[in-house]
């Protein structure tokens, strides 16, 4: 989750974010997740303390659709075919569900560590 | 060298100065001045020293608690993370202080601790307001922890046969509200009840205004009465109608009966019967206390079985523990009497408790015994009101349920009025009255009600 992005700095920018917005639209489309089912939170690496952890405070129904969405993913990709129209995720659909928890842990993990090497000072 | 004259002089003053008792209106500082800050009850005793304690009592307890485990649940989410701070930052912000937090819950109340320096009060003020007005109640939260923690509390309860039979004496002497078990016991289906949205709910009435009340031993009430104005003035009112509030306080009413429960965790039979609710109350009867600690059954002095009757009518029986109890509440008591130990001596012992009660009630005891009896009594009520652990939550259970918070001269003298007439009166009553019998642990040898001569 940490791949140097340049998205602070567009959004600071309205002119340059209204400009690339299409652009960023176009691109997430052609990466071509959405057409297999996926959401955007589904392909963040798993193998991570703090995603682990994340993953285990999902609400029970949305960790049920992640394993779905995953596996129906995974059956199309052995296959060589791509979903249905219908079936395939919508831009409205995909919206992060799995990236505000594994924030909130992740500060927590800081918070943690931050705390252990406090140093006191009166 | 002390000439004869010196001593002759002084020793009657000595003695005249040790005899002023504690509870006269000389020692004000045991009695609670009550107040009022932005709406909540706030009890406060100054006490001059280095430490203070601030507890939070809230009516809140498994009486008052709409579904299994709530109050349980609410007591362990208590320092938990808050809207402003995490519950890490709590617990390294309270070592760092010096400071001691812990929450606790009785049939009755759930009750918030904290313990500090004096110059700390501002901190751990604004820490009780925060957890009883922001906690998150976070999902993970519960499940990560509190879940847990309930699961390790159950099985601590449940794994002690004499607390078994006491929670089961409760059902089966009040049924519901008083009755509730304390911690739901390990085969109940309480986990469908609680959710952390639920438990938010319940905590918004049990932390509102008019729900809590606020005993401090040590701060300076002028100060104590700022800060908390300034602390609570956000604490919600809490009338939004939901099915997750505490219950309303029902009046509580005796029914009595028998249970027993076959178990492997040991032996243990309770005996009880309705006692006397707590001081300030209507139903509050000193001589209950005074047959409690005349029955007794557990010595006060090392290495001798002690005056009391249940420790003389068990002195043959090496494995056994004996203890007698009024456990008073807001608007009702229980009157209990504990065996526990191995199955054939419970069984034998409990007939012995019966013939010292009924011993009681015919008026067979000596005068002498009675008057060790009142003493002992005395010494508890006032020692428990005294002692920050206990005197905590029964000043703020007073000012919660509306009766008078604990006047140490009142309760002493009330005991010392006691006569003998009333507690042969008290002990009829038990015998002629319902009683309640649980049996917890090998119930193949332990007796029956009506083998040991009780009614039910």
């Amino acid at each position: 989750m940490s791949a140097p992005s340049l998205a602070s700095y567009i959004v600071k920018r309205p002119w340059l974010k209204s400009w690339l917005t299409p652009l960023s639209h176009w691109y997430t489309d052609a990466a071509g997740y959405r057409r297999l089912g996926l959401k955007f939170d589904d392909l963040i690496p798993e193998e991570s303390e703090n995603v682990q952890k994340a993953i285990k405070r999902l609400p029970a129904k949305e960790a049920y659709d992640r394993v779905f969405r995953i596996r129906r993913a995974f059956q199309c990709s052995i296959s060589h075919t791509l979903l249905p129209a219908h079936e395939q995720t919508k831009p409205s659909e995909d919206v992060e569900y799995l990236s505000p928890i594994i924030r909130e842990v992740e500060k927590e993990a800081k918070e943690r560590a931050d705390l252990d090497n406090l140093v006191v000072r009166k | 060298m002390l000439s004869r004259s010196s001593l002759s002089r002084n020793a009657p003053r000595a003695f005249a100065a040790g005899r002023r008792s504690m509870a006269s209106a000389a020692s004000p500082a045991f009695q609670y001045d009550v107040s009022e800050a932005s709406g909540v009850k706030v009890a406060n005793r100054e006490v001059e020293g280095p430490t203070g304690t601030l507890a939070l009592v809230a009516k809140a307890g498994s009486r008052y608690q709409p579904f299994p485990g709530f109050s349980d649940a609410l007591d362990r989410f208590a320092f938990k993370t808050t809207l402003k701070r995490s519950a890490l930052r709590i617990t390294r912000e309270t070592e760092l202080l010096g400071g001691e937090i812990s929450s606790t819950h009785s049939r009755e109340n759930i009750v918030l601790r904290t313990k500090f320096l004096s110059k700390d009060l501002p901190y751990f003020t604004e820490l009780l307001a925060e957890v009883a007005t922001q906690s998150k109640f976070a999902d993970h939260e519960l499940n990560e922890v509190v879940r847990n923690l309930l699961k390790y509390k159950q099985q601590a309860v449940h794994s002690n046969p004499e607390t078994v039979a006491v929670d089961a004496a409760h059902g089966v002497a009040f049924h519901r509200g008083l009755g509730a078990s304390i911690t739901p016991s390990e085969t109940s289906p309480y986990e469908k009840y609680i959710s952390s949205d639920a438990l938010a709910e319940f905590a918004q009435s049990a932390y509102s205004k008019s729900n809590i009340a606020l005993v401090a031993s040590g701060p300076n009430s002028a100060e104590l009465s700022k800060w908390v104005g300034q602390f609570f003035k956000d604490t919600p009112t809490g009338n939004a109608s939901s099915k997750y509030n505490v219950l309303p306080s029902v009046a509580s009413k005796y029914y009595g009966g028998e249970q027993r429960i076959a178990s492997k965790i040991g032996n243990a039979v309770v005996i009880a019967f309705p006692g006397s609710s707590a001081f300030g109350t209507a139903g509050y009867k000193a001589e209950a206390s005074v047959l409690a600690a005349l029955l007794g059954g557990e010595s006060t002095i090392k290495w001798t079985p002690g005056f009391s009757l249940l420790s003389q009518a068990t002195k043959g029986f090496n494995q056994l523990r004996v203890s007698t109890q009024n456990n008073a509440y807001s608007d009702a008591g229980l009157f209990t009497v504990t065996l526990s130990g191995q199955a054939d001596q419970v069984g034998a012992a409990s007939k012995n408790v019966v013939d010292a009660l009924k011993k009681a009630a015919a008026g067979e005891v000596a005068s002498e015994d009675i008057k060790k009896a009142i003493a002992l009594a005395k010494f508890r009520a006032l020692e428990s009101v005294q002692t920050l652990e206990t005197g905590l939550e029964a000043t703020g259970s007073g000012l919660v349920h509306g009766n008078k918070p604990y006047q140490i001269n009142e309760i002493a003298q009330a005991l010392e009025k006691v006569s003998e007439q009333q507690v042969k009166e008290v002990a009829n009553a038990f015998l002629t009255g319902k009683a309640t019998l649980v049996s917890v642990g090998d119930i193949h040898q332990l007796p029956f009600a009506e083998d040991i001569g009780l009614t039910v």
